[in-house]
């Protein structure tokens, strides 16, 4: 092979090299936009709310002298843009600050809430999902039909019904009348501290450490918050998985199939729900998503020490270190599911590839 | 429907999952489990802390000279310190430490642990140092002030003579309590004599000691088999975070908790009608205040002033939202301490209102900013005296939210809220609300509430508290206080005080010892359990 040839051969993956580093160049650019744009407006709204981190932190009986000291040792004497610039200057060296209210570094805080919230999360979307899709395919394929009209009806509950009140209900129901569940919190508290695992989530680290008594103990508590969160994702999931199904099942290849001969189940499973999928994966990435910020009620109803919980109280308190460390943890969480489902498309839809 | 549902949905999962059903449980005999709201809970140094439910934890991880018995709260009985003695020129103050007691560490606690506990405190300068630093005690004169003479032995000097009783009640603060000395050593970091570590530990000689605390979730104190009065009866106490006062409701009624902390007057009047509680009204050192501003022209006529005393509805409010938070007293000395009176002569009368308003020369009322916090039951109060005021010709714009910062900034016409002091003396109180010894803007007296109204309080009533807190005969100086008292109220105050506040707790009637505490010292190695 001569030069020319070599560099005739070369050229076309330089260039595709190229094109996928421009890519990826672009896709950096987008995400630390958009994560700067979050902080920003975080930062500055938090300047915004009227709670005064100081009196927050030392009482409303404090005198002059002490409310100057601390507010001196807060930084907030510094102009707003040198405390934000501080702020990112420590976020690029990864140091979130220490909470106000906890005393603990914001890092390590997350590093204990936010497992909380992903159990529950992760359980309520495979809750949502596991029946919301089946309920909006069979809703779809059997339209007009009670089955329809009575998926419909349980999708709008959950569309209507405020989560804090149905958690309300299903305490005063299943805890206080029937003693069916527990009243909240993640555990019972006897079983505190006999798994102190790798993962945060109580139910993988009983499982890992083979504490079944604290594993039951943990599902006992998760099943009531997860269900009542999942039923929500459930009305949501299958609506949109109805909606997605009319329109393939309306589409000329669903006719030719059936006039193929094929089975009710191949035409809906192997073609229609086929083509569903990379809407489907979307709307459920973006229910995750919303679960991930989202649970803030339903963990004070279930006394749940999440992140939703967390961030909650840090916004009442001032406290901006654990306001913007919260944000920026949901942020970058939720690009990267985005990002995930990104790249999971490109596997179940060669179109996008 | 949807409840067939949810029933469906949680049976399948039960099943599925194989879950043993059945949840509810007492609490272990041996085992005391408190539902709190911990939201306000940040650091657990005794030194820095402010606040009410941390107090309680620290009151029982440390201890300090002087303890004060929730039924006597204004005599000062022996704790670390086993006695002590007064000067006879009334301002040097030595104690003798008791030599049987050890921290959580295994250290012997000694006179120079407290020399260091007390220097501390007032060198960091942080919100609870009032409690020395107001007798005169600075960062730079403390070192001189407060000292070990030998192991067993402390002197206290006062740069001025004070009423003994003043000088000891604050030595049985939270704020005082004495920390490890030699295990803090190695804990310092950057010269912040272990503040730091001390957010998230303790290094006390208490009748607990800390296991486990996820702030906002989670406290857990066991108890501390070498403490000196004995190991106490419970073995471990766990404070539990939920913030909703139904939740903690239904946990207490379930038996899952022992005593809730944070209830509203509905709660609390659910559950002392279940009959399996008992509801304890701990009298705070505090009031619900209306403050006028008196840098407003209409406001400062003591006319105006004094018709807002006619449009609280004491008897109604007692009856319904202030039924558990408070007691009706309308003078400026909390009940139970020297020199208290309970004549609460105003009631809520409109037509008296009006007329003081046209003696005042606004005889068709006017309008003005209310801020009020928005919680129970501070706002329920404002929405009464607003809907009186507008009877009267008043219109208040009631606004709610966070407003304590431009009320300390004094800018502001209006404003009602809460206060509470942790000194079982009258002087802690009159201190706030009846001395503003500069009232200019510059003077920045924001830690007093009579500064923060601009009220020029009248100098014969701000020379009597101040001799009150020096005199040093008991029977001359509750003569003073009665005066005061009787004083205060003719002055037609900015600040109007209608009920003094009350802590209510709800316990599980199984629970003895439990014992709400005036100044926020509530022990739990008192508690014990019955079936």
């Amino acid at each position: 092979m001569t030069s020319s040839q070599a560099t005739a051969a070369r050229s076309p993956d330089s260039s595709k090299l190229l094109s996928g580093l421009r890519k990826v160049a672009t896709s950096l650019a987008v995400i630390l936009t958009t994560l700067l744009g979050l902080l920003v407006i975080t930062f500055v709204i938090g300047r915004l709310v009227p709670a005064d981190p100081v009196i927050a932190a030392i009482g409303d009986q404090a005198d002059q002298a002490t409310y100057e000291r601390v507010h001196k040792e807060m930084g907030l004497d510094r102009p707003l843009y040198v405390q934000f610039g501080a702020y990112l200057s420590d976020v690029v060296h990864l140091e979130f600050g220490q909470s106000h209210i906890t005393k603990n570094p914001v890092a390590s805080d997350l590093a204990r809430v936010f497992p909380a919230t992903i159990e529950l999360a992760t359980l309520a979307t495979l809750i949502g999902a596991g029946l919301g899709v089946p309920l909006g395919v069979i809703s779809a394929v059997r339209k007009g039909t009670w089955v329809d009209h009575l998926g419909r009806i349980v999708g709008l509950l959950g569309y209507s019904t405020p989560i804090f009140w149905l958690g309300t209900i299903v305490i005063l129901v299943f805890y206080a009348k029937f003693g069916l569940i527990p009243g909240g919190g993640r555990i019972d508290i006897y079983n505190e501290g006999l798994v102190e695992g790798p993962s945060g989530s109580i139910l993988l680290d009983s499982i890992l450490a083979r504490e079944w008594e604290v594993f039951w103990s943990a599902l006992h508590h998760v099943v009531a918050p997860a269900l009542i969160l999942g039923y929500a994702a459930m009305a949501y999931l299958s609506r949109m998985s109805r909606s997605f199904m009319l329109e393939q099942l309306r589409q000329e290849y669903v006719l030719t199939a059936r006039a193929k001969g094929l089975s009710q189940r191949s035409v809906v499973w192997r073609h229609a729900f086929r083509n569903i999928r990379v809407q489907l994966l979307t709307v459920v990435a973006l229910a995750y998503c919303g679960l991930l910020d989202g649970t803030v009620l339903i963990e004070t109803v279930f006394a749940w020490p999440g992140l939703g919980q967390y961030l909650t109280s840090a916004l009442f308190f001032a406290d901006m270190n654990a306001v913007l460390g919260s944000v920026l943890l949901i942020g970058i969480i939720s690009i990267a599911i985005n990002l995930l489902s990104d790249i999971v498309y490109r596997f179940i839809d060669p179109r996008t590839r | 429907m949807l409840r067939r549902h949810f029933i469906l949905l949680a049976s399948a999962v039960a099943i599925a999952t194989g879950i043993p059903l059945g949840a509810n449980a007492k609490t272990p005999t041996d085992q005391l489990v408190i539902a709190t709201n911990m939201s306000s809970m940040r650091g657990l140094d005794p030194h820095e802390l402010n606040q009410l439910e941390a107090a309680e934890v620290v009151a029982n991880l440390y201890e300090r000279l002087i303890v004060l018995s929730a039924d006597e709260i204004t005599q000062p009985k022996p704790g670390l310190a086993e006695s002590w003695t007064v000067s006879e020129d009334g301002k040097t103050f030595t104690f003798k430490i008791r030599s049987d007691v050890t921290f959580h560490s295994g250290n012997p606690l000694t006179a120079k642990d407290v020399e260091w506990s007390l220097r501390r405190l007032v060198k960091l300068g942080l919100a609870p140092s009032t409690d020395l630093r107001q007798w005169g005690f600075s960062a730079e004169t403390v070192d001189s002030l407060i000292r070990a003479s030998d192991d067993q032995t402390v002197v206290i000097e006062t740069p001025e003579v004070w009423n003994a009783d003043l000088i000891l009640l604050s030595l049985a603060s939270f704020s005082t309590s004495i920390l490890d000395s030699v295990f803090l050593a190695d804990k310092e970091k950057n010269g912040d004599m272990g503040r730091e570590y001390l957010q998230t530990a303790d290094a006390g000689s208490g009748p607990y000691s800390l296991k486990t605390w996820r702030s906002n979730e989670l406290l857990i104190a066991e108890a501390y088999s070498d403490y000196w009065q004995g190991e106490p009866a419970m073995r471990r106490v766990i404070l539990r975070h939920f913030p909703e006062s139904s939740a903690q409701r239904l946990q207490i009624e379930a038996g899952d908790m022992d005593v809730a902390t944070r209830l509203s007057s509905t709660d609390l009047a659910a559950l002392e009608a279940g009959g399996k509680v008992e509801i304890q009204k701990t009298p705070g050192f505090g009031f619900y205040y209306l403050a006028l501003d008196q840098k407003d022209e209409i406001l400062s006529n003591p006319k105006v002033r004094e018709a807002f005393r006619y449009l609280i509805d004491y008897d109604g409010l007692s009856n319904t939202v202030m039924k558990y938070y408070g007691i009706k007293q309308q003078s400026i000395i909390p009940a139970g301490l020297p020199g208290a009176i309970s004549d609460n002569s105003y009631k809520l009368d409109i037509a008296k209102a009006k007329q003081l308003l046209t003696e005042a020369g606004y005889p068709d009322g006017f309008s003005k900013v209310y801020f009020a916090t928005p919680v129970t039951p501070e706002f329920e109060v404002a929405q009464s005296i607003q809907a009186n005021a507008a009877k009267a010709g008043i219109k208040l714009d009631l606004q709610g939210g966070d407003h304590i910062g431009k009320f300390r900034e004094r800018d502001f016409e209006i404003f009602s809220a809460r206060s509470g002091e942790r000194l079982p003396d009258p002087h802690a109180v009159l201190a706030s609300y009846a001395t503003n010894k500069d009232n200019s803007d510059e003077a920045k007296l924001t830690g007093l509430l009579a500064w923060r109204s601009a009220w020029d309080v009248p100098k014969e009533i701000q020379d009597m508290v101040t001799a009150a807190a020096h005199e040093t005969d008991k029977a001359k100086r509750t003569e003073l206080y009665a005066q005061i008292n009787k004083a205060y109220l003719a002055a037609s105050p900015a600040l109007v005080t209608s009920f003094q506040r009350t802590d209510a707790k709800a316990v599980r009637k199984e629970v003895k010892g439990y014992v709400g505490h005036s100044t926020w010292l509530t022990r739990w190695d008192t508690v014990t359990k019955g079936e």
